[in-house]
């Protein structure tokens, strides 16, 4: 195959729920000790203004940013989740922009299962492969919701990871072994909320799972210092398939930090792997489905800063958990966005909202946000402004914490007022209040702003940058 | 000064959550107060033109608030009546329109009457839906409080303000309202309970907060030279001043005041020919605490800064070096939109006739100085200044 890896990236959801809490809600044990394996760690989930298009969003930069270069020069974007945000719409062209990359970028979204993340990979090094394509970005995103009370659930995490394709790169993608059988394993009927569990636990590790592993990949013939990203529904089925298989498993810390996510998952591990050179082997499993694919890692393409997103997050109770993946709803009405999501105010407002542009002054510079409400300049009042896309960092120069707000606005609420590092200043709100203060240096980043009517509704928010939250 | 314009009665109706009085029953009531406040009787049939403060109609299930329906309600339909809608000074603004109508010779006896519903609607369902009203990002969650909180957490960073010295401002205005019988909360509170009051919207706890209130109030304008046929005691519409800024908060220059009151103070000091250092009183728009201590810096009464050290130190308390809000302010005696202004102007009325009872102040040049900002990122600000002539 004539692809490569140029660069990569990782992004965890913002929560982390402890699994065994999650298990005695159900009266099962507590702790792993008690339990075998099964409800090890903790369990990433998703804030109520995250999803799979917010973590794509922010693999996908993190992967951009690694390989300096700029968005515009990517030609293709393949994404591949279990629930893009849209089960129907344009979730593709949301990312898409979002990223900043051109309109005229080619390539698909890939859902269905858990097997669609290395889908995407495979389609893209194909394009890549057939020159329709010079440099693609492939980007792999979960956030399943588990159905209650299952085992899954204690398992269920979220993630995303991203790589840059081109003909050439550090880390080669080599062969390519891939088989489907027409088995029932994790699944979500149409118009379900939530993932069923595995109907037999046992017959889908003993009949399906490991034995497909273990041939699909020992197919690729592997030397025996291959680091392997491999699948583990349950937390036991990975081990068990490298012993088999022999090599090391990169994938165990992964899974550990953020549970099962999903189409990610594979991708995350093969991140883990691409901290040093040697062979590496990423196995991905879902709906039937088991593909395996070599990589010859040349050269590092992530350290272990890259991976700080591990081991971060906010410990959560397990009903904030159930709330935000809409589990646990309010009685009563919610309060309604003024505008219909799919109104001409979105149509105009969309390029700016999702590319965070702003209008700059070609009398004075002074940049008035967002453009499309600002015909004139908020400074000069002069009348010619050039669409600009925003710093996106910058310091909190004031700031409200809101507690008093009806539903669907959860309390605590920051909003900031920034002075971004290009000399605009922007209110928005803050994905959190913790470290929010005056001086505090943030960053932008794309959350969803409104789940409207069914329709996720997107924006910028400020994080406070890491080093203001250890200081602050 | 201006004085082409003369206020010859004002009156409003007991602020409060008022379940049982409908919106036109409101109206009613303010029309009959200002009517019966007119010294030597009033005739309504002499009112020739209407102008209506509503702020708005959906708190009480109403899209627009046409300038039909308060003449119907007072028994005076198919006169002239426009309603003028200018976020928290609409009142301001249709006294100012008001009195540029009779200056104008255009009409001569003008009934200028706010009246606002706010309490028809859950708070959840009524005042806090703005939340998911305006942008749908750089606005979401952005209810009244949000306005104004900024400022707070801003000024207390420049200027050293404190929560102790917020908390005064709310003292002083429950204590000033404890004495106006026509105040929606007409009991003192400690800068204690203040303090300890929950949080609405960091830095600015409960009592921080103006209410949800019902009102009405209203006053009827008449050329200068025909003041005499109503009244030996007039007051005279000494200047006035309107101001816009940007409606969005990331739009704003500064944090620690709102440039629309200093321009809008601006004007109309310089239209009434005199200073900040000639008012003998002020009602200012003191929606949050923060609120009057900008009012008060970007007024004049007090440098930049040093607004909350000036509370603390009681120079805006009764009897202090400028007294403000002595009916209680938005704060004590409510915060029924429209109406807000119709009744600040009302207590200047009655302040400067001298007929304000317990809470009258000393009133050395004759001069009374109201004040509102409002609307979207407080991008709207109006001043009136009330005069009558000290003998």
């Amino acid at each position: 195959m004539g692809a490569a890896i140029l660069a990569c990236g990782g992004a965890a959801p913002d929560w982390r729920v402890d699994a065994g809490g999650v298990r005695a809600a159900w009266g099962g044990p507590a702790r792993a000790a008690e339990s075998g394996k099964q409800a090890k760690g903790r369990i990433a989930v998703c804030a109520p203004d995250e999803d799979t298009l917010t973590l794509a969003w922010e693999a996908g930069s993190r992967a951009v940013a690694a390989a300096g270069l700029d968005p515009d020069a990517i030609d293709g974007l393949w994404w591949g989740t279990t629930r893009p945000p849209f089960a129907e719409g344009p979730s593709h062209a949301y990312l898409a922009s979002a990223l900043g990359l051109r309109p005229s970028a080619r390539g698909a979204l890939l859902s269905g299962s858990t097997h669609s993340g290395v889908d995407a990979l495979l389609a893209a090094a194909d394009a890549v492969t057939a020159g329709s394509v010079s440099t693609a970005l492939v980007v792999a995103s979960d956030a399943l919701v588990p159905g209650l009370g299952t085992a899954f659930e204690a398992r269920c995490g979220a993630g995303a990871a991203a790589f840059l394709l081109s003909a050439s790169g550090p880390a080669t993608l080599g062969p390519v072994a891939t088989h489907s059988r027409p088995v029932v394993d994790r699944y979500r009927g149409d118009g379900e909320e939530a993932t069923r569990d595995l109907y037999d636990a046992r017959l889908f590790r003993e009949e399906v799972f490991v034995p497909e592993i273990v041939e699909i990949a020992g197919s690729l013939e592997m030397p025996d210092d291959t680091r392997w990203s491999l699948p583990d529904p349950d937390g036991r089925m990975a081990a068990a398939a490298c012993r088999r298989l022999g090599g090391e498993l990169a994938s165990a810390s992964v899974f550990e930090a953020l549970g099962d996510s999903g189409a990610a998952a594979p991708f995350l591990g093969l991140v883990a792997t691409l901290t040093s050179p040697g062979p590496a082997g990423v196995v991905a499993y879902g709906g039937g489905r088991t593909t395996a694919v070599a990589v010859d890692v040349g050269g590092p393409l992530s350290d272990v800063a890259d991976l700080a997103f591990l081991v971060g997050g906010r410990e959560v109770s397990y009903a904030e958990a159930l709330r935000s993946r809409r589990q646990l709803v309010p009685s009563g009405e919610t309060v309604e966005m003024g505008l219909p999501p799919g109104g001409a105010a979105f149509v105009r407002g969309n390029p700016e909202m999702l590319g965070l542009l702003g209008g700059r002054c070609v009398d004075c510079g002074t940049i008035s946000t967002p453009p499309s409400i600002h015909p004139h300049c908020v400074s000069c009042g002069g009348p010619k402004l050039e669409p600009v896309a925003l710093a996106r960092t910058g310091t909190v120069h004031t700031y409200v914490v809101n507690h008093t707000m009806p539903a669907p606005f959860e309390a605590p609420l920051a909003l900031a007022v920034l002075d971004l590092d290009d000399g605009a200043r922007l209110m928005v709100q803050a994905t959190s209040p913790e470290g929010v203060e005056i001086g505090a240096d943030v960053e932008l980043v794309l959350r969803r702003y409104a789940l409207e009517r069914g329709v996720p509704v997107y924006g910028f928010k400020a994080r406070p940058k890491p080093t203001t939250r250890i200081a602050g | 000064m201006w004085n082409k314009v003369a206020v010859v009665g004002a009156g409003l109706i007991k602020f409060g959550e008022l379940f049982d009085q409908s919106y036109e029953q409101m109206a009613a009531g303010a029309f009959k107060a200002a009517s019966e406040a007119v010294d030597f009787g009033f005739d309504p049939s002499l009112v020739d033109a209407a102008f209506v403060a509503t702020q708005r109609g959906t708190l009480w299930g109403q899209e627009g608030v046409g300038g039909n329906t308060v003449p119907s309600a007072i028994g005076l339909s198919g006169i002239p009546c426009t309603r003028i809608e200018n976020a928290c000074p609409s009142g301001s603004d249709a006294f100012r329109v008001g009195a540029m109508a009779v200056a104008s010779g255009v009409h001569d006896v003008v009934l200028v009457i706010g009246v606002e519903k706010m309490r028809d609607k859950s708070t959840e369902e009524g005042l806090l839906a703005r939340a998911a009203a305006g942008h749908p990002i750089y606005t979401r969650g952005e209810t009244a409080p949000v306005l104004f909180a900024p400022f707070a957490t801003r000024h207390m960073h420049e200027f050293g303000t404190t929560r102790e010295m917020l908390a005064h401002v709310a003292v002083k205005n429950h204590h000033n309202g404890a004495l106006d019988p026509y105040a929606h909360f007409q009991d003192e509170i400690t800068v204690e309970q203040v303090l300890e009051s929950p949080p609405v919207c960091h830095p600015l706890h409960l009592l921080d907060c103006c209410p949800q209130t019902d009102g009405a109030a209203a006053a009827i304008l008449v050329p200068a030279e025909r003041a005499a046929e109503f009244t030996d005691k007039p007051v005279y519409v000494g200047g006035f001043g309107v101001a816009t800024d940007h409606p969005y908060l990331h739009e704003k220059s500064t944090f620690v005041g709102l440039p629309a009151t200093v321009a809008a103070s601006q004007r109309a000091y310089e239209m009434a020919g005199l200073g900040p250092s000639d008012v003998d009183m002020a009602e200012v728009h003191d929606c949050f605490t923060i609120t009057e201590i900008l009012d008060i810096e970007d007024l004049g009464f007090v440098e930049k800064g040093k607004g909350g050290q000036a509370v603390l130190d009681g120079e805006t308390q009764l009897g202090g070096r400028i007294p403000i809000n002595t009916s209680g302010g938005l704060l004590a005696k409510g915060h029924p939109i429209g109406a807000t202004v119709v009744a600040q102007l009302t207590e200047c009325w009655w302040q400067l006739r001298e007929e304000a009872g317990e809470r009258q102040v000393a009133i050395r040049n004759g001069i009374a100085l109201q004040h509102n900002v409002g609307g979207r990122g407080s991008g709207v600000s109006v001043v009136n200044i009330l005069t009558r002539p000290v003998t």
